[in-house]
């Protein structure tokens, strides 16, 4: 009796197997596909959904789009990582180091112009060498001060060593890859010319270090200067203004004038990815200037396309304007990745010890 | 007198009070018994001579001063617990060590004291074991030593000899005695078992649902009960109800008249007690010796029980039932079940109370 | 007495192996499986960048011990759980006599009332001790209107310790009641009418007889102690580096798992110390 029904209920699942894998059975199931997309949580998933995510699926009714929201780029190559036999993700959306990591693994397949036409309207800098997908984003390591503690906006990067606000600073210290930009904007402060040779900087950091409250804000950065228990900090632009939109008096952003470092996400798909056409016309549809506009619009990220048909303002909050451009420090990420763990040892020994 | 308690009164929480206006006194070296059913207060009595509870009211005086206020700790009186209350992390000489080392002896003097006092309860060679190692009499014995051996004014023993077998019991109790006596130690000795009670105490105090029933020497307990609870707690008794009549006799359900020494009031109700073993027995139709005095019943035996040193006979006579105590011998039984026999007592064994329970 | 019964009677030695068994295989799957997956990992090779390579290699593990960085994080992480579990002793011992010693409904509200933070998660916890002990917060504002300059509180080690201690009291005192079985209240009027003052019978009855529950206790937070990242993450502000945050970091900012690995394995065998000296000791106590 028991082995019988055990047989009925595997015939029933092998049928039910079938119909999902024969478009002939269920036409509105045939036309139906999903996608996962993974990316960062947060204010980002907020914004990406509605200004990509959303009008995508409305553009491409036949596409699902789900979203997994991870708090760190390595928590999203982790994930990755743990499905290597059998990838639930289709696209991926984090910080190119970290997308660096994933593609010696060969978690993503390199898309080229010829499957994605759209890259050919990217900036060049968009287009990494060895890496497997494009720029899809710019940000850029940004001051975060309280405006009301501020007369006016901090113009220098010298203000976090201004020993007025002693006990008032966060920052997040490497490994965290905001300390890690951090370093080299130190290191361009103290003198420093070339990013590979960071010593000047991590001598800098040091005398900063007494002054600092915390070196690992909790939650976060961001919520350290809105919450009031710090006046300075250091974050990504992109966040920072997106915060101060929604509560100016207690947050506001500052690229200071001598200059900063990207910070870059690229779109990666997946190796194996269950449906790797519609990931493809995902991908199209998010690095498209449109998109790219819209989204850059609401979440002050630099579009990676030429062509994207941005607004004056939106422009300007961004780190792309041509006076700004001039003046960030040109690193190589993929570079950096090699000495990470020197950058990290050289804060402990150095910097964190001294506060 | 060297200890005396005064109007001891304990309630715990809103319960009846436990102890209750209780006063007696002990001189210094008189060993005095506390008898009484479980549940009567006995314990507790002792935990507020010795300072684990507090009275609720009353004082308790040691050569004149009060003590009710002082903790345990200041009352140097040797206390062996109900439950023994051993100290299962230490080993058996550590336990009785204990109260010698409080009183910062030198390690010699405790180590030998340690050792008598463990062969004075028969416990010689266990000193290693842990208490969890000891039957259940072992661990009783090594309380008792913990008590004893650090020579205190006052010796409270609860029950100490409860778990033993009749020959270790008797033996012990003699030594306790003993000691007792050589060292003149103050002691109050708590038991339910009233041979235990006569057998070494100078005085006897019984209690009876937190109150003091009778304070006497063991013959006074036994031979002029104060009421009829003591009169039953120490001893088998027969039971009769009955009223007075003009003439002094007692009249029983108007079928059977009994002889008290002391009258009572006419037409009040009244309790007769007769103990078993005083009351003779003889074949029907034979002659009562001394007959002026006695009270003479005609019966027939209805039960025989023989319990090795003596025999009891359950008489019908006059429609009730009396218990009757004979010592065996070895010519085996006199009187068979169904014999006409006549029962006979002094009116001095008869003992009387009024039948509300006063004498 | 049970053993032997259960050795006389074939039958039950089988009844006990098959109650046995569901148990053994989930904890082969769910705890053996894991760790030796660990292991494993640990002779993984990484990149710079984090990520793994084909191959095995005793790289990790060289690096590691040859890095006298990474013994004295160890030796901290040990240094703080020993330190961690003592306050947390000291604190917690008083409070559970206390609750021991009450009965019946009180008691029992009692109990209730200490083991209650459980209920909540550590992090909104440790949130709450952020409240407390930041800047700003509700101690060094009382600190600061009596006159003083108060210390710094947070984002150092005295903020993990505090808030380590509060989060890890619960199961203190869970472990100090359960082990106060034998805690009699007559014992200690025993000793009291043999002449011992209040704080000797404390040290010689009342301290010895709640050992086994003493050693639990400190077992039982030690571990927590020293396998616990969240707050000392929140609490420590980047200054205090332990195993558990270490591993944290590896494995999730870094990704480099082959030495997150090798760190827990490390873990791993502080705990296993930690057992064998729990064991040592029970046997001493008992
Ligand atoms: N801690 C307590 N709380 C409430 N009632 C108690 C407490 N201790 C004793 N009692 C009550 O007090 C009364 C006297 O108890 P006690 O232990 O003194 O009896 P005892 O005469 O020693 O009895 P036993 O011969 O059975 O040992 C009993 O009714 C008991 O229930
Ligand atoms: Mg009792």
């Amino acid at each position: 009796m028991a082995k019988h029904s055990r047989r009925q209920v595997l015939v029933l699942g092998a049928a039910g197997a079938a119909g999902l894998a024969m478009p002939w059975v269920s036409r509105a199931h045939a036309q139906e596909r999903r996608i996962t997309v993974a990316a960062y949580s947060g204010i980002f998933e907020d914004i990406y959904k509605k200004t990509v995510i959303e009008p995508f699926m409305k553009a491409n009714p036949s596409i699902r789009v789900n979203y997994v929201g991870f708090p760190t780029s390595a928590q999203n190559l982790g994930t990755l990582r743990a499905q290597k036999a059998a990838p639930q993700l289709d696209v991926c959306i984090l910080d190119m180091v970290v997308a660096k990591a994933g593609a010696n693994e060969n978690l993503y397949k390199a898309v080229t112009p010829d499957v994605l036409p759209v890259m050919k309207q990217l900036v060049p800098t968009a287009l990494i060498e060895g890496m497997p997908g494009p720029a899809v984003t710019f940000d850029n390591v940004a001051m975060i001060y309280s405006p009301k503690k501020f007369a006016s906006a901090p113009t220098s990067w010298k203000e976090l060593w201004n020993k007025a606000h002693a006990g008032r600073i966060t920052l997040d210290a490497p490994p965290n890859a905001v300390g890690m930009g951090f370093t080299f904007v130190a290191n361009k402060l103290a003198g420093g010319t070339d990013y590979r040779d960071y010593s000047k900087g991590i001598k800098l950091l040091g005398e900063m270090a007494p002054l600092v409250q915390s070196w690992e804000p909790k939650p976060d950065c961001y919520a350290s200067v809105t919450s009031g228990n710090a006046d300075l900090s250091v974050g990504y632009n992109a966040r920072i203004q997106t915060f101060s939109r929604q509560t100016p008096d207690r947050i506001a952003a500052s690229i200071p004038d001598e200059g900063s470092v990207f910070q870059i996400n690229t779109i990666n798909l997946v190796n194996n990815a269950p449906q790797q056409d519609a990931a493809l016309e995902f991908m199209a549809y998010a690095l498209s200037a449109q998109t790219q506009a819209t989204f850059t619009e609401a979440l002050p990220y630099a579009p990676t396309n030429r062509d994207a048909p941005l607004s004056p303002e939106a422009l300007a909050r961004t780190a792309v304007t041509p006076e700004r451009m001039s003046k960030m420090i040109n690193i190589d990420w993929l570079e950096v990745a090699k000495f990470r763990d020197a950058i990290t040892e050289q804060w402990r020994r150095n910097v964190l010890t001294r506060s | 007198m060297y200890l005396k308690v005064d109007s001891l009164e304990k309630r715990y929480g809103a319960f009846d009070p436990s102890v209750s206006n209780l006063s007696f006194s002990l001189a210094q070296g008189e060993l005095l018994g506390l008898l009484g059913p479980s549940g009567c207060g006995k314990t507790t009595t002792l935990r507020m001579i010795s300072g684990m509870v507090a009275a609720t009211s009353g004082r308790i005086l040691v050569g004149g001063h009060d003590v009710t206020g002082l903790p345990t700790y200041r009352r140097n009186m040797g206390v062996m617990f109900q439950s023994y209350a051993l100290f299962p992390h230490m080993t058996v000489a550590e336990n009785v060590a204990f109260g010698l080392e409080m009183r910062k002896h030198s390690k010699h003097e405790i180590a030998k004291r340690v050792e008598s006092a463990l062969a004075m309860v028969r416990l010689n060679g266990v000193g290693d074991r842990k208490p969890r190692q000891l039957s259940g009499g072992q661990q009783q014995r090594v309380a008792l030593a913990r008590a004893l051996v650090f020579e205190p004014d006052i010796l409270l023993l609860d029950e100490p000899l409860s778990n033993l077998d009749a020959k270790l019991r008797d033996d012990m109790r003699n030594e306790i005695r003993e000691i007792q006596q050589r060292l003149r130690m103050t002691t109050i000795f708590v038991t339910h078992d009233q041979t235990e009670a006569m057998a070494i105490c100078d005085r006897i105090v019984v209690m009876n649902k937190g109150r003091l029933e009778q304070i006497g020497t063991p013959h006074e307990i036994y031979e002029t009960p104060a009421t009829p609870m003591v009169a039953d707690f120490v001893g088998r008794i027969n039971r009769l109800k009955g009223t007075w009549r003009s003439d002094g006799a007692i009249d029983i359900n108007g079928s059977m008249t009994i002889r008290a020494s002391r009258p009572g009031a006419r037409g009040a109700p009244v309790l007769v007690m007769v103990r078993p073993h005083r009351i003779g027995l003889v074949a029907s139709g034979s002659a009562i010796p001394s007959a002026e005095h006695e009270n003479v019943l005609a019966g027939t035996i209805r039960q025989v029980t023989y319990i090795g040193d003596t025999l009891q006979y359950s008489v019908e006579a006059a429609g009730a039932r009396i218990l009757v105590e004979k010592a065996t011998t070895s010519a085996g039984d006199p009187f068979q079940s169904g014999a006409e026999v006549l029962l006979h007592w002094s009116e001095q064994d008869t003992l009387t109370f009024a039948a509300d329970g006063e004498r | 007495m049970n053993t032997v019964s259960v050795n006389e009677n074939p039958f039950g030695r089988k009844l006990v192996l098959a109650c046995l068994l569901p148990i053994l295989l989930v904890n082969i799957v769910a705890f053996m499986v894991p760790v030796l997956n660990l292991a494993a990992m640990s002779f993984r090779a990484a990149s710079s960048t984090g990520s793994l390579e084909e191959g095995i290699t005793v790289s990790t593990w060289l690096g590691l011990f040859g890095d006298g960085y990474y013994w004295s994080m160890v030796g901290r992480t040990v240094w703080f759980g020993i330190l961690i579990t003592i306050i947390t002793l000291l604190l917690s011992y008083p409070l559970a006599l206390f609750v021991s010693r009450r009965e019946g409904s009180l008691k029992a509200f009692l109990v209730v009332v200490c083991i209650s933070p459980l209920l909540i998660s550590a992090v909104v916890r440790t949130y709450g001790w952020m409240v407390i002990l930041g800047d700003q917060g509700v101690l060094p504002s009382l600190i600061r209107a009596s006159g003083f300059t108060p210390p710094r509180l947070i984002n150092n080690e005295t903020g993990v310790i505090i808030g380590m201690v509060e989060i890890l009291m619960p199961y203190m005192i869970l472990s100090l009641l359960s082990g106060f079985g034998k805690l009699d209240a007559t014992l200690e009027q025993a000793a009291g009418t043999l002449g011992a003052r209040p704080f000797t019978v404390f040290r010689r009855v009342v301290l010895p007889l709640s050992l086994p529950g003493i050693l639990l206790g400190c077992l039982l937070c030690f571990v927590l102690a020293v396998s616990s990242f969240i707050t000392p993450k929140m609490l420590a502000g980047g200054r205090v580096s332990l195993l558990a945050t270490e591993i944290y970091d590896q494995a999730i900012v870094t990704l480099n798992w082959p030495l997150a690995a090798c760190l827990s394995v490390l873990i791993l065998v502080v705990f296993g110390a930690a057992l064998v000296l729990y064991g040592r000791l029970s046997k001493i106590v008992e």
